[in-house]
C-alpha cells in the first residue's frame, strides 16, 4: 500500500501522472482566498468562477484526448472562435447548431486525416488549421457583435431550482469526459496509442490489433467538438460572437493538461488532473484580478507557467 | 508490387515548390497587372519582405535541426517597442543595435535551453515566450502605442545601392553569408546529419544539443536583425501582437524545400519562398483579397507543403 | 498430420535490402517448428508477414487451398495465428491485464471494460506460467524476465491454433525455459502448430521435430531433426565451412587499451572489471537483458551505472560519462562506439556515403573549422573495405546490409580510433559481408587496435574473438578462451551461476 501512495505522491509508476502537487495548490489557493478576501466563498462568486472556468475545462478535456495519444491540437482556439460566429449568424438554432456540429466534425478530421494519412506532423497540421479556421471565423464575423439564440444564454447564465445552471452543466461535461477516456474501451486504446508513441514504437498499439488510425482521427473529431462545446457556452456568456474569443485557449488548454499532470509525450494522465489544472488556471485568473493585476502580465505569467511545466516535463525526443 | 514513381516525376518532387509557385505568381501578375512590371515597383514590393526574408535565414536554421521557432514575434514586438517608445531615455541611436541583438541573443539562450536542453516541445516553448514577451511590451505601453520610430533608421530604410533598395541588398548579403556558412563549415554538416537522423548523429559523435541550441541562438538573433528592419519600415512604433511573420517565415521556409529536417532547398529555396510571399501579397491586395482571406491562405501554404513533404518522406 | 497453413513463393524487400526472398513454408498440426538462421537471415520478417505485420511483395498464403489474406495483425489473430514477438511489444504505461486482453477487452454494462473478469483470466493465465504476479501491475515496473512470461503468456489463447514464438527464450533461465516447454508441448499435443525461433541448439533439439533453415533471406532446407545433428545444423545454417568465415586469430597482445575498474552497474550489482589490449578482440556473450548491453553502453554515457572508473590508454575517467558529451569525450580519446541499430543509431541513410564516413571526421573539428571534404579518406575507405557502390555521392540507403555495415566501420577506421566498442558486428549481414568484416576487424588489431565486442551469435563469439566475458546478473560469471569455448559451456555460464531466486534446476 505505502508504494501505491509513493505512487501517487511522486507520479512514478502511474498512468495518471503527478496530480497531487497541483490539486494541494489548488486547495491552498481556495484556503487562502477565501481567507483573505471575503467576496470570495460565496456562492455568487463560485458560480462565476467556475463559469470562467468552464470554457477551459470543456476544451481541456478535449484537448487532453489527443495528448494522451502523443499528439496535440492548437486549432481548437480558432474552433471556438468560429463556433461563436457561426452561432451569431442571422439563422435559427435549428441551422447554426447542426452547422457548428458538421464544421466541428470537419475541422477535426481534416486534423486527424492529415496526421495519420498524410504523414503530417500534429503540431504543424493543427497550427495550419488553427489560422485557416481563424480566417473562416473572420470571414464570418469581422468584428465581434451580433446574437446568439436567447436559450443558449439562458442555459449558460440562468438558475434552475435556484441554483446557477452552471453547477448542472459541470457534472454533465465532467461525466461524458471520464466515460470516454477512463470508462471505455476507446479510452483504453488511447492510452495504448500513446503509450506506444511516447516508447517511439509508434505501431505497438496497431500489432495489438488496435485500429490506431481510425482511432486517431476520431480523437481529433472528438478535440474540436470539445472546443465547439466550449465555443457555446462562451458565446452564452458573452451573448454574441467574436472571432478573436477563443485564440488564448489553444495555449491554455495545453497549459491546463500539462498542470494536471499529462506527458505531453502521450500515455500518461488523467482526468482528473486536467480538471485541477483547469481550475488552478481559473483560479489564478481569479486571484490575479482580485490582486488587481494588469491584464497584459496575466498573459505573461500564464505563458511562464506552461514553460515551468513543460520543462519538468521529461521527453525523449527533440525538436517540435 | 513494388511502388515506383516516374523518374522525372520524384525528381521534380525534390525541385523545391517556391520555384513553381514564384513562376506561376509571376505569370499571373505579368498578363494581369502589367503596369505594375518594372523595376521600381517591384523594388518596393520586394523591399516589404525584406524583414521576413531576414527571418527566414533564422527560420531555416531551427527547422533543419528538426526544431520551430515561433518566438520572433515576441522579439519584432520588443525590438519595435524598444525603439519607438523611448522607454530607453536618450540614448544614441545606434545604441539600439547592440541592444537589439542582446535582446535576440536572451531569448535565443532560453529557447535554445528549453529545447535543446529540457527537450520541451518548439512550438510550445517558443509560442509561450512570444506570449510572455508580448504580454510584458503591452503592460509597459498600457495597451497604447508607443511614439515614432528614430528618423536614422527611416532614413537608411529608404536609400537604394544600385537597383537594390538597401533592405532587399541587406537581405541578400546575409543570405549568402548564410549560404556559405552552411556549406563551407563543419556547423553546416552538424547541421545536415542533425537533420537526417539526431540519434545517429549523437552517436557519431555530433554535439547535438549543442547546435541545437546554437541554431536557436542564432535564429533569435536573426529575428533581432529582422525586427531593426522591420522597425526602420514604419515611422510609428505598434505594439499589435501578431503572429504573422513567424508564420509566413516557417510557410516560406517549407515553400523553399526546408522541413523538418531536409534541406534540399538549400538557403536560396527559402529566399524564393519569400519572394513568392512579396508576390502573393501583391496579386491578393490587387484582387482585393479581406484579411481573412489572407489568414486562410497562410495555413493552406503550410499544410498543403507539410502535405507534400509528409507523403514524399512516408514513399522513401 | 494435417497442414494448417502454406506460405508460397513469399519475398518481401525494404528498399534495397530483400529481406525475405521467395520462401516457401508448411505449418503442420501437432507439430514444433524450428526455423532457423543467423541474425538477419529473414526468420522475423517472415513471421512478421505470417502475423499480419508485414504485407507480402510477392507470394500467397493459404489454407487448405484457400488464399487467406493477413493484412493487419487483427487479422491474422481472427484466423488464429497468435504470436509472441522478439521484440518486447508491451505497453509500458498499460497493466499486464490491460496488455493482455488489449483489442479484445471484455465488457460490462454501458460499455464499461470489465476490469475484473480481465485480471482474473490474466491471474489464471500467468499461474498456469508458473507466475504470481499481479495483473494490475503497470508492466513498466516489471522486469525483462517478467515482461517476456507476459507476453508468452498472451500469446497462449484457447482460440489459437498456430503459435509463432520468436527468440521467447532469450532472457528466461533455465527453469522458465522448462516451464515454458511443457506449455509447448502441452500445445503440441492439442495440435496446434507452433513455429519456434531460438538461438539455442539444446532447446531446438529438445522441443522440435521439423526445422527449416534460412539463409540471406532464402529458404535453404527444411528437415526432420531427427535427421540432424547440431553440427550439421551449424553448417547448414552458415553456408560454408566455419574455418573460411574467420580470419586466423594471432596471438600478439600488447599493451592495455582499455580497462573498466570498480564497476558497478547498480547499486546492489556485484562489481566487475575488465581489460581490452591491443591486439584482441573481447566479446561479452550472455542472456538477454543481463547488462551486457548497459555496461557497454555506459562506457559513453548512454546509460549511467552506479559507479567505477574507465581507463582509456593513460586517461582515468569515473563513470558515469555526461549524456550529452560521453561519445566525443571517448572519441577524443581514440574509443570509437558502434551502435546495434545501423539505421535509426548509426547511418545518416538519406546522406551520401561520402558524408556518413565523414562525419566521424568533421565531429572532432569545431563547428566554426571549415568543412574539409577529405576526398582521399573517402575513396581509401571505400577501396579498402571493398564497399561496392557506383559512386561515394550515393545515398547510404541505396547500399545492401553488408555494404551499409562496411560504411558504418569505415566511419570509425577512417578516423583516429584505435579502439572500437561495437554491439552486434553483423547483424543483418549477408555472409559474404559477414566473412569480410571478420578480416577487417582482424586486421585492425593486428594494426594495433583492440575490440570489444556484444553479440548474441554464439558462432560468431567463438570465431571470431579472442576471449569470451560472460555476463549473468549485472556482472562476469566466467571468462573463456574463445578458442576452446563451446556453445555448450558458454550457455552453461551463461544460465548457471546458481544464485537464481527462481531457479529450481
Amino acid at each position: 500500500m505505502t508504494a501505491t501512495l509513493k505512487n501517487i505522491l511522486t507520479g512514478k509508476n502511474s498512468r495518471q501522472g503527478l496530480w497531487i502537487l497541483p490539486l494541494i495548490i489548488v486547495v491552498i489557493g481556495f484556503v487562502s482566498l477565501s481567507v483573505s478576501t471575503e467576496d470570495f466563498a460565496t456562492s455568487q462568486n463560485l458560480s462565476n468562477l467556475l463559469k470562467q472556468a468552464m470554457p477551459l475545462i470543456i476544451v481541456a478535456i478535449g484537448q487532453m484526448i489527443v495528448i494522451l495519444l502523443g499528439g496535440m491540437d492548437l486549432s481548437v482556439g480558432s474552433m471556438i472562435s468560429l463556433t461563436t460566429a457561426l452561432l451569431a449568424i442571422d439563422a435559427p438554432a435549428v441551422v447554426t447548431i447542426p452547422l457548428v456540429v458538421v464544421a466541428a466534425v470537419m475541422v477535426g478530421f481534416i486534423n486527424g486525416f492529415s496526421v495519420v494519412r498524410l504523414n503530417v506532423h500534429p503540431i504543424i497540421a493543427t497550427l495550419s488549421m488553427q489560422f485557416i479556421v481563424l480566417g473562416v471565423a473572420k470571414l464570418i464575423r469581422p468584428v465581434a457583435g451580433g446574437s446568439v439564440p436567447e436559450f443558449l444564454v439562458q442555459w449558460v447564465n440562468g438558475t434552475i431550482f435556484g441554483v446557477s445552471t452552471v453547477f448542472l452543466w459541470t457534472p454533465i461535461v465532467i461525466l461524458i469526459g471520464w466515460k470516454l477516456i477512463h470508462g471505455s474501451r476507446y479510452g483504453l486504446h488511447l492510452f495504448a496509442i500513446g503509450g506506444g508513441a511516447a516508447e517511439g514504437q509508434e505501431d505497438a498499439a496497431h500489432n495489438f490489433g488496435i485500429s490506431d488510425r481510425r482511432n486517431i482521427i476520431v480523437a481529433y473529431i472528438c478535440s474540436a467538438l470539445f472546443a465547439a462545446l466550449a465555443g457555446a457556452f462562451l458565446a452564452g456568456r458573452i451573448a454574441s460572437g467574436d472571432p478573436n474569443v477563443g485564440t488564448i485557449f489553444a495555449l491554455d488548454s495545453v497549459t491546463a493538461v500539462a498542470i494536471g499532470g499529462t506527458q505531453l509525450s502521450g500515455g500518461i494522465g488523467g482526468l482528473h488532473g486536467t480538471l485541477i489544472g483547469a481550475l488552478l488556471m481559473a483560479l489564478l485568473s481569479n486571484g490575479m484580478n482580485l490582486a488587481n493585476l494588469s491584464a497584459f502580465l496575466q498573459g505573461s505569467i500564464k505563458g511562464g507557467i506552461l514553460l515551468l511545466v513543460v520543462a519538468l516535463q521529461s521527453r525523449k525526443k527533440m525538436g517540435l | 508490387m513494388k511502388l515506383t514513381l516516374n523518374p522525372m516525376f520524384s525528381s521534380l518532387l525534390r525541385v523545391p515548390p517556391a520555384y513553381f509557385v514564384f513562376a506561376a505568381l509571376f505569370v499571373t501578375l505579368w498578363v494581369t497587372k502589367p503596369q505594375l512590371m518594372n523595376v521600381n515597383v517591384m523594388g518596393v514590393f520586394v523591399r516589404q519582405v525584406a524583414p521576413l526574408g531576414i527571418l527566414v535565414l533564422g527560420q531555416l536554421l531551427v527547422m533543419r535541426v528538426r526544431s520551430i521557432d515561433l518566438s520572433g514575434a515576441g522579439v519584432l514586438l520588443i525590438v519595435n517597442y524598444m525603439m519607438s517608445s523611448g522607454i530607453m531615455g536618450d540614448i544614441h541611436v545606434l545604441f539600439y543595435i547592440p541592444l537589439a541583438l542582446l535582446l535576440g541573443l536572451i531569448v535565443g539562450l532560453v529557447n535554445g535551453y528549453l529545447i535543446g536542453r529540457r527537450r520541451v516541445s518548439a512550438v510550445i516553448a517558443t509560442l509561450a515566450v512570444t506570449t510572455i514577451l508580448a504580454g510584458i511590451v503591452q503592460f509597459f505601453a498600457s495597451g497604447k502605442p508607443p511614439g515614432a520610430m528614430p528618423d536614422f533608421y527611416n532614413d537608411i530604410y529608404n536609400t537604394k545601392i544600385w537597383i537594390f533598395p538597401s533592405p532587399v541588398a541587406f537581405w541578400i548579403v546575409l543570405t549568402v553569408l548564410m549560404s556559405v556558412f552552411l556549406s563551407r563549415f563543419v556547423f553546416g554538416r552538424y547541421v545536415a546529419s542533425i537533420g537526417e537522423n539526431p540519434t545517429a548523429a549523437h552517436f557519431s559523435g555530433v554535439p547535438v544539443e549543442r547546435t541545437v541550441i546554437i541554431a536557436h541562438v542564432m535564429a533569435s538573433v536573426i529575428a533581432s536583425i529582422a525586427a531593426l528592419v522591420q522597425s526602420s519600415s514604419i515611422a510609428v512604433g505598434s505594439i499589435r501582437v501578431g503572429l504573422e511573420m513567424p508564420i509566413d517565415a516557417v510557410a516560406a521556409t517549407i515553400l523553399g524545400g526546408v522541413v523538418f529536417g531536409r534541406g534540399e532547398g538549400g538557403v536560396w529555396g527559402p529566399f524564393f519562398g519569400v519572394l513568392c510571399f512579396a508576390l502573393l501579397f501583391v496579386v491578393m491586395t490587387s484582387f482585393g483579397v479581406p484579411e481573412p482571406g489572407k489568414l486562410i491562405a497562410r495555413g493552406l501554404i503550410i499544410l498543403l507543403a507539410a502535405i507534400l513533404y509528409g507523403m514524399r518522406a512516408a514513399k522513401s | 498430420m494435417n497442414s494448417l497453413i502454406k506460405l508460397t513463393n513469399i519475398s518481401k524487400s525494404f528498399g534495397n535490402n530483400q529481406a525475405v526472398d521467395d520462401v516457401t513454408l508448411e505449418l503442420n498440426s501437432g507439430s514444433v517448428h524450428a526455423l532457423m538462421g543467423e541474425n538477419g537471415a529473414g526468420k522475423s520478417t517472415l513471421m512478421k508477414i505470417l502475423a499480419g505485420v508485414h504485407q507480402p511483395d510477392v507470394g500467397s498464403i493459404s489454407r487448405a487451398g484457400e488464399v487467406v489474406s493477413l493484412t493487419s495483425p487483427k487479422l491474422a489473430l481472427d484466423f488464429g495465428i497468435s504470436t509472441v514477438f522478439q521484440e518486447l511489444s508491451l505497453l509500458p504505461n498499460l497493466t499486464i491485464a490491460e496488455n493482455m486482453f488489449l483489442g479484445r477487452e471484455p465488457k460490462r454494462s454501458f460499455g464499461m471494460i470489465d476490469t475484473k473478469l480481465m485480471e482474473s483470466q490474466t491471474k489464471a493465465a500467468l499461474a498456469e506460467l508458473g507466475l504470481t504476479l499481479n495483473p494490475s501491475t503497470l508492466v513498466s515496473e516489471l522486469t525483462i524476465a517478467e515482461r517476456q512470461f507476459v507476453e508468452i503468456a498472451h500469446g497462449i489463447k484457447a482460440d489459437v491454433n498456430i503459435f509463432i514464438l520468436d527468440e521467447p527464450t532469450a532472457a528466461l533461465n533455465a527453469a522458465d525455459v522448462g516451464m515454458l516447454n511443457k506449455h509447448i508441448r502441452r500445445m503440441k499435443d492439442e495440435g496446434k502448430a507452433i513455429v519456434y525461433i531460438s538461438h539455442r541448439m539444446d532447446e531446438i533439439f529438445d522441443i522440435c521435430d521439423t526445422v527449416t533453415v534460412m539463409k540471406d533471406g532464402q529458404h535453404v532446407a527444411t528437415k526432420s531433426l531427427s535427421d540432424m545433428t547440431p553440427d550439421s545444423l551449424i553448417a547448414m545454417m552458415v553456408g560454408r565451412e566455419l574455418e573460411d568465415l574467420f580470419p586466423e586469430r594471432s596471438d600478439a597482445q600488447g599493451a592495455c587499451l582499455l580497462e573498466v575498474k570498480h564497476f558497478k552497474l547498480t547499486s546492489v550489482s556485484q562489481p566487475l572489471s575488465l581489460k581490452v589490449h591491443k591486439g584482441e578482440i573481447v566479446a561479452l556473450a550472455g542472456l538477454e537483458g543481463q547488462g551486457q548491453r548497459e555496461i557497454v553502453r555506459s562506457l559513453i554515457g548512454q546509460h549511467i551505472p552506479f559507479g567505477g572508473t574507465v581507463r582509456v590508454k593513460d586517461h582515468e575517467i569515473s563513470l558515469p560519462v555526461a549524456a550529452n558529451n560521453g561519445i566525443r569525450q571517448m572519441s577524443a580519446l581514440g574509443l570509437g562506439f558502434v551502435p546495434e541499430d545501423r539505421k535509426d543509431e548509426g547511418l545518416f541513410l538519406n546522406l551520401p556515403i561520402a558524408d556518413n564516413i565523414t562525419i566521424g571526421l568533421h565531429s572532432t573539428e569545431g563547428g566554426l573549422a571549415p568543412a574539409r571534404k577529405y576526398r582521399e579518406v573517402i575513396a581509401d575507405t571505400i577501396k579498402s573495405m571493398a564497399i561496392k557502390t557506383s559512386s561515394a555521392n550515393a545515398s547510404v540507403a541505396s547500399l545492401s546490409g553488408g555494404n551499409q555495415q562496411k560504411v558504418l566501420l569505415g566511419r570509425y577506421f577512417a578516423s583516429d580510433v584505435d579502439l572500437l566498442v561495437i554491439e552486434e558486428p553483423t547483424r543483418g549481414v549477408d555472409i559474404g559481408a559477414k566473412a569480410e568484416i571478420y578480416k577487417l576487424l582482424r586486421q585492425f588489431t593486428e594494426n594495433g587496435g583492440g575490440v570489444l565486442v556484444l553479440s548474441r551469435e554464439t558462432i560468431e563469439l567463438i570465431g571470431l574473438c579472442d576471449r569470451i566475458l560472460v555476463i549473468h546478473d549485472q556482472t562476469i560469471v566466467s571468462e573463456m578462451v574463445a578458442a576452446d569455448a563451446t556453445e555448450h559451456n558458454i550457455l552453461d555460464a551463461a544460465l548457471s551461476s546458481g544464485s537464481d531466486a527462481t531457479g529450481s534446476v
